[in-house]
């Protein structure tokens, strides 16, 4: 086997490949005995290494304070609602407010061939005020169910969140204002919307997210979105199936809506984040 | 793909599969098998049996939680857990913007054996010799190899700032990661189960 094969597989043991590198060795596993084989020996030496440590108990208790949080997180689940619907998943640390420069909207979608009908992806849209980026990043197997792919996408999502160099598609450092990404799960119609530095939404406003198949023109809603006074975080969405979509051909956009406004099919106000015009 | 192919693997493989179905007895069992591993990992990542024993509460919420996605086709079990918890420390440690610039390598410090509360009854003889056979065939191995791997493994650091703290190019840390986890499996390969 080549070291850089080896390399691979000791990074993937090690949690030290980004996810299209993780995800792209997963992909090639099955197909590699050899390659198989060693990852499994390289999990084991792992695995007596760290029993090798000094080993610490965990106090009586532990596990029964582990139980108690695993009932109040079941308690106060709440139910996934039909699309579209929103909730709000996680909130990290706000960044300061900078206004957004919505300028002319020069798109370079980095797009990959088409994904083989048989292939899950997940769809990753970089977004800032200047650009959109689009990456499909293809995934091992499909989800058994909404459940299992929405448990990828929030550790996509997170990871996303946590080390935005993970990502597949890259904005440019330089551009001013709010930046944000969508995963996309095209299988399930759920994703996740991650949003920075956006502008706090005006009085009697609130903020839409929409998503838009470049090569018909059609655009569904996604819901409103519960920005509450924050200018960043990372929210999950649901939307209603489309026939015929193109995968290679999504994108995202928010635009500012009257929020007395009754829910429309179309959006109306300005774009504050992406571009509809492809 | 086949499942795991040892039975510690395979049977931890159920207990996950039913405890993501919402087995609780299953997942107690999990616990009893990966607590003190896990923890012990985490006291080694963040250094405070404190703030290790609330990662590790973190990240057994996360293993229930998540136990319906694990995949045994991508990895075995006890790897699985051990990324979800050192995911969980990784994220703790950079949010309080703590950056080790060194990190104790084979032998932990005197200071930091008596913090723990180790269990003698724990540490049956042969894990004992196996532990002390490992340390003695990791410090055989080339410093370098030993210090990025340790690093890799016990540290939060990205690899661009392993690089930096070894002062070597990242693909040379890359290396040495490599030949440092492939010296540990051959050193392994001759130990029994």
């Amino acid at each position: 086997m080549n070291t850089h094969l080896e390399e691979l597989a000791c990074l993937y043991v090690l949690d030290r490949l980004d996810a299209p590198e993780s995800a792209s060795f997963e992909a090639r596993l099955p197909h590699d005995p050899e390659l198989r084989a060693l990852t499994r020996e390289l999990e084991d030496a792992l695995s007596r290494r760290i029993h090798a440590l000094p080993q610490v108990e965990p106090p009586a208790g532990l596990l029964a304070g582990i139980e108690g949080r695993i009932d109040r997180l079941s308690a106060g689940a709440p139910a996934r609602a039909a699309s579209p619907a929103w909730a709000s998943v996680a909130r990290w640390g706000m960044a300061a407010v900078i206004a957004v420069g919505i300028g002319i909207l020069a798109i370079q979608s980095l797009r990959r061939p088409p994904a083989s009908a048989e292939r899950p992806y997940l769809v990753v849209v970089g977004l800032d005020s200047l650009n959109s980026r689009l990456a499909q990043l293809p995934m091992p197997d499909r989800p058994g169910s909404a459940d299992a792919s929405f448990i990828r996408l929030a550790s996509l999502a997170e990871r996303f969140w946590e080390k935005p160099e993970d990502m597949p598609v890259k904005l440019d450092p330089a551009t001013q204002g709010g930046r944000g990404y969508a995963l996309f799960d095209p299988g399930s119609n759920q994703g996740f919307i991650a949003i920075r530095q956006l502008p706090m939404v005006e009085q009697g406003k609130r903020y839409h997210l929409w998503l838009l198949d470049t090569a018909s023109g059609q655009v569904r809603q996604a819901g409103a979105l519960p920005t509450a006074g924050s200018a960043s975080g990372l929210y999950f969405f649901s939307v209603a199936p489309a026939g015929g979509q193109r995968v290679d051909r999504l994108d995202f956009f928010i635009t500012s809506e009257d929020a007395s406004a009754p829910d429309s099919a179309q959006p109306h106000g300005r774009v504050v984040l992406g571009d509809r015009r492809i | 793909m086949p499942p795991p192919d040892n039975q510690a693997a395979i049977e931890e493989a159920c207990l996950l599969a039913k405890a993501g179905a919402g087995d609780r007895e299953a997942f107690r069992q999990l616990y009893a098998r990966y607590g003190a591993p896990l923890l012990s990992l985490a006291v080694r990542l963040v250094g405070n049996v404190g703030e290790a024993e609330e990662l590790l509460q973190d990240a057994f919420v996360k293993i229930w939680r998540n136990a319906a996605s694990y995949d045994s086709h991508r990895s075995r079990p006890f790897t699985w857990a051990v990324t979800v918890l050192r995911r969980t420390c990784i994220d703790h440690l950079r949010r309080r913007r703590h950056v080790p610039f060194t990190v104790p390598l084979l032998a932990d410090t005197p200071a930091q054996a008596d913090r723990l509360a180790v269990d003698p009854t724990r540490l049956a003889a042969e894990a004992r010799e196996d532990s002390e056979r490992l340390h003695g065939a990791l410090a055989s191995a080339p410093a370098t190899q030993r210090r990025a791997l340790e690093l890799a493994l016990f540290s939060e650091m990205t690899h661009a700032e392993i690089a930096q703290c070894l002062e070597q190019p990242v693909g040379t840390v890359k290396s040495w990661i490599r030949r440092g986890l492939i010296e540990l499996r051959t050193t392994f390969a001759s130990f029994p189960q």
